[in-house]
């Protein structure tokens, strides 16, 4: 090593770019070519041109500077973005196969806010969403999220997002001439907002981490810890640390234009209430369970299935929590009416 | 003496749009650090925290890192060279042209105009620009070396032809894409294959950015402020190769438990291991450098910047090895223990090897001393603070944020369900972050004086020496 090679340019610079080459080729060059890295999960398909639009609103905005988008194959961290619903195994973390048309990808490198790489499972509210992009103070509290509001007073651009497609396909996503054609109906009259809410529902969409379908709905079982006061204080700390009040409000009263109230006369959108074990069936089921209770809801509403999280005896809890929530409620309030009256008078 | 004057001026440029760059950098880094904490300072769209990071980061890198390095290493160059540059009208030419660039670069990114690739962010229109401002650079470097007047290439310029090679290579690979507008492209690479790429560039950017270059600094400027030889040849001959050839291995421990296959990250974390014995032998030998006589730390106020400076350069790599291993990976990747790291070492070890060679550089030009050894003093104690404060924070809070994203109970259920409980915490850090990062712009900009003064005394003693009256002032 000593001696001649330091006093010549030219033979040294050779010698430099061979040891930085080596590195390159083995570590960067070779899985290029490898098959482990060019995996497909089955049925994956490319964005439709709403989410594509939201991924460019993702991408501009620079979301993945404090959002990533990959579940590591961690306990707590399948638990923590419900990867643990899955049936299949492979399903609870992200795989490679996942991403076979991300360009670029878009895993990030800080979590300053959550993993999103599921969210399309984890919150299927499309409200929920648009209403905490716009002010994500309003939803959730100590939010150290940018406000996105401006987004909604964006129109998108069929002509550009045909453009954005076209040099989508020449780097090998398979867009056809229909796709292209369809853009300008999909995209009329929808702003950078519904875009970029459509992209995070689709987030992890690609493969099945649906929690187990299939709840009995037994209306008329009743709730085994009506009368236990131990349930009520369990389900009402169940239901903070489940963060239900980040769309039901803090104390079950619903929030508008995102999640109903839970405590108040309506059911499911209709006036009357029904049993306890309809409220157990829609936190284990979700959305899913509405046609089985014969009530419509809000249409494509995002309850999500807390089955695979939650024992039975958590949810009865929780149910006894609201329960006496709405007894509350409904005992206090007449009372609390006539205070502010007195006062006034 | 002559022949080298329109040269200096030049580096001087580079040093001073460097200075400037490193200012707007470090402002926006603390206007993004009090978002973080005060939501309602981003200021959308064009002044939110998701556009801001990246101007933080490429301004300072790019604007900053690379500026000062076009200056200090055509310094190095000429005189290791003992030659003025062979293409000097060029170099200026390559000035302008870099203060233009960074100047769009910033209003690009404040428009969203991203390739969402980190320290990758700018659009393909500014990458051509770079490119080719990268060749500039080049030219002038192996053209003035092919010319040299000293046989025996010093350890300086190995890491400076190192340089130029390297970040060739890996910004050409990582900014393949297709354009889809003059202001958006997408990554040519797919999924797995684009994290794999854009981390063996994102590290090596980290390698050939802000290590071989400032190294390259290190193993000039030390022996001519201290007057002291470098302590071992040899050792210096082995640290370089086995440098420059381990790091291009390692990008991938960026992307330790992703779906990029097991094989690839195992293979970068046993190099980034590997990594741990080139840095530390430029470590002791700078170590033993000033080792053979301490006494320098009292009687020359640079060498403890370059003391420090490596202090923290060995530091950051143990440091970044043990990230690299899975089990540490697991608890502190994603939190801002990373942000704690990368500061060490563009606070701590490059910030003050670059400005310890500006104030040997900057009154060299003018052959003059610097104006004020106590400014330089209070910059060094600011910054080192600064730094340390900014450092240690932002390790606690993200150890506490790991744990909590990672406690379960017996039952194997989460214990901080809400994932609200993990940020609020980091809420005190973060205003202990702004602060140490006020401390630190404190510092800078004691140090921005104390250069701007020694050019003010520099030009009041050239305009004394050539008997001319002095111009109105421009």
């Amino acid at each position: 090593m000593a001696g001649r090679i330091y006093s010549k340019a030219f033979p040294f610079s050779v010698m430099a770019l061979v040891a930085v080459l080596a590195g390159t080729i083995v570590t960067m060059a070779y899985p290029l070519v490898r098959p482990e890295m060019h995996v497909k999960v089955a049925g994956l398909a490319p964005l439709g041109p709403l989410e594509l639009a939201g991924r460019d609103v993702y991408q501009r905005e620079g979301c993945v500077n404090c959002h990533t988008q990959t579940v590591r194959p961690l306990k707590s961290e399948v638990v923590r973005y419900k990867g643990n619903r899955a049936q299949e195994p492979t399903g609870r973390y992200s795989l490679a196969g996942e991403f076979a048309y991300d360009h670029p990808f878009l895993w990030g490198s800080k979590r300053t806010g959550p993993d999103l790489a599921f969210e399309g499972w984890i919150k299927p509210s499309r409200d929920w969403h648009a209403a905490h992009y716009a002010d994500p103070r309003a939803l959730v509290a100590r939010s150290n999220m940018p406000a996105y509001a401006f987004l909604a007073k964006e129109q998108l651009d069929a002509a550009e997002l045909q453009a954005h497609m076209r040099a989508l396909r020449k780097v090998g996503v398979p867009y056809t001439d229909e796709d292209l054609a369809a853009v300008p109906a999909a995209v009329a009259g929808k702003t950078a907002m519904d875009g970029l809410v459509a992209y995070t529902l689709s987030l992890g969409k690609a493969v099945n981490r649906a929690a187990p379908g299939g709840i009995d709905v037994e209306l008329d079982a009743p709730n085994p810890l009506a009368a236990s006061v131990e349930a009520v204080v369990k389900g009402k700390a169940l239901f903070e640390t489940n963060g239900c009040g980040a769309c039901h409000g803090d104390e079950a009263h619903g929030q508008e234009g995102v999640a109903p109230s839970l405590v108040d006369g309506e059911f499911l959108g209709v006036a009357g209430d029904l049993p306890d074990a309809a409220y157990f069936a829609m936190i284990k089921g979700g959305s899913d369970v509405k046609p089985a209770l014969g009530r419509p809801g809000v249409p494509d509403g995002g309850m999500q299935a807390y089955g695979a999280d939650l024992s039975d005896e958590d949810v009865w809890s929780i149910v006894a929590w609201l329960r006496n929530q709405k007894a509350h409620e409904a005992a206090e309030h007449p009372e609390h009416e006539d205070a502010e009256h007195g006062k006034k008078e | 003496m002559n022949d080298y004057r329109y040269d200096h001026q030049t580096v001087q440029g580079f040093i001073l749009s460097a200075i400037f760059w490193g200012v707007v950098g470090i402002l926006i880094g603390l206007l993004i650090s009090v978002q973080l904490w005060a939501p309602a300072a981003n200021f959308a769209p064009y002044l939110t925290y998701g556009r801001l990071r990246a101007v933080h980061t490429n301004g300072l890198a790019f604007g900053l890192g690379v500026g000062a390095i076009f200056g200090l290493s055509y310094w190095i160059v000429m005189r290791l060279c003992k030659r003025p540059l062979l293409f000097p009208r060029l170099a200026r030419v390559q000035l302008w042209l870099f203060n233009v660039g960074i100047a769009l670069a910033a209003l690009s990114l404040m428009a969203g105009q991203t390739q969402s690739l980190e320290y990758a962010e700018l659009e393909w229109p500014l990458d051509i620009a770079i490119v080719v401002l990268w060749v500039m650079f080049a030219v002038n470097v192996f053209g003035t070396i092919a010319k040299r007047n000293e046989q025996q290439m010093y350890v300086s310029l190995w890491y400076v032809i190192a340089t130029v090679i390297a970040v060739a290579v890996l910004y050409l690979v990582n900014n393949l894409s297709i354009p889809a507008g003059w202001d958006k492209s997408y990554h040519l690479f797919a999924g797995v294959n684009s994290a794999n790429v854009q981390w063996w560039y994102g590290h090596n950017a980290v390698g050939f950015v802000f290590t071989t270059p400032i190294l390259a600094m290190f193993y000039y400027f030390l022996p001519k402020a201290t007057g002291l030889p470098i302590f071992s040849h040899r050792l210096s001959i082995v640290a370089f190769w086995s440098l420059v050839f381990a790091y291009l291995w390692t990008g991938a421990h960026h992307l330790v438990y992703t779906p990029l296959p097991d094989w690839i990250q195992t293979l970068a974390i046993v190099f980034t291991l590997f990594l741990i014995a080139p840095s530390w032998g430029s470590v002791v030998n700078g170590y033993y450098t000033v080792g053979q006589d301490w006494t320098k730390m009292r009687s020359n106020y640079l060498t403890k910047f370059f003391v420090l400076g490596i202090t923290f350069y060995g530091l950051q790599t143990v440091q970044g090895p043990t990230q690299a291993l899975r089990v540490v990976s697991q608890l502190i990747h994603y939190t801002d223990w990373v942000p704690g790291h990368v500061h060490m070492g563009t606070m701590g070890w490059v910030t003050m090897v670059t400005a310890a060679s500006i104030y040997h550089v900057i009154p060299r030009i003018y052959g003059t001393e610097i104006y004020s050894e106590r400014i330089a003093n209070v910059h060094f104690w600011l910054v080192l603070v600064g730094q340390l404060l900014f450092s240690i924070t932002m390790w606690i809070t993200g150890i506490r944020q790991g744990w909590m994203w990672k406690a379960t109970d017996a039952e194997g259920r989460l214990v901080y369900r809400n994932f609200m409980e993990t940020v609020t915490g980091n809420y005190p850090y973060w205003h202990t972050r702004t602060l140490a990062g006020i401390i630190f712009t404190v510092g800078m900009l004691f140090f921005v004086t104390n250069v701007l003064m020694t050019i003010r005394k520099g030009r009041a003693l050239e305009r004394g020496a050539s008997g001319a009256p002095a111009p109105a002032a421009a």
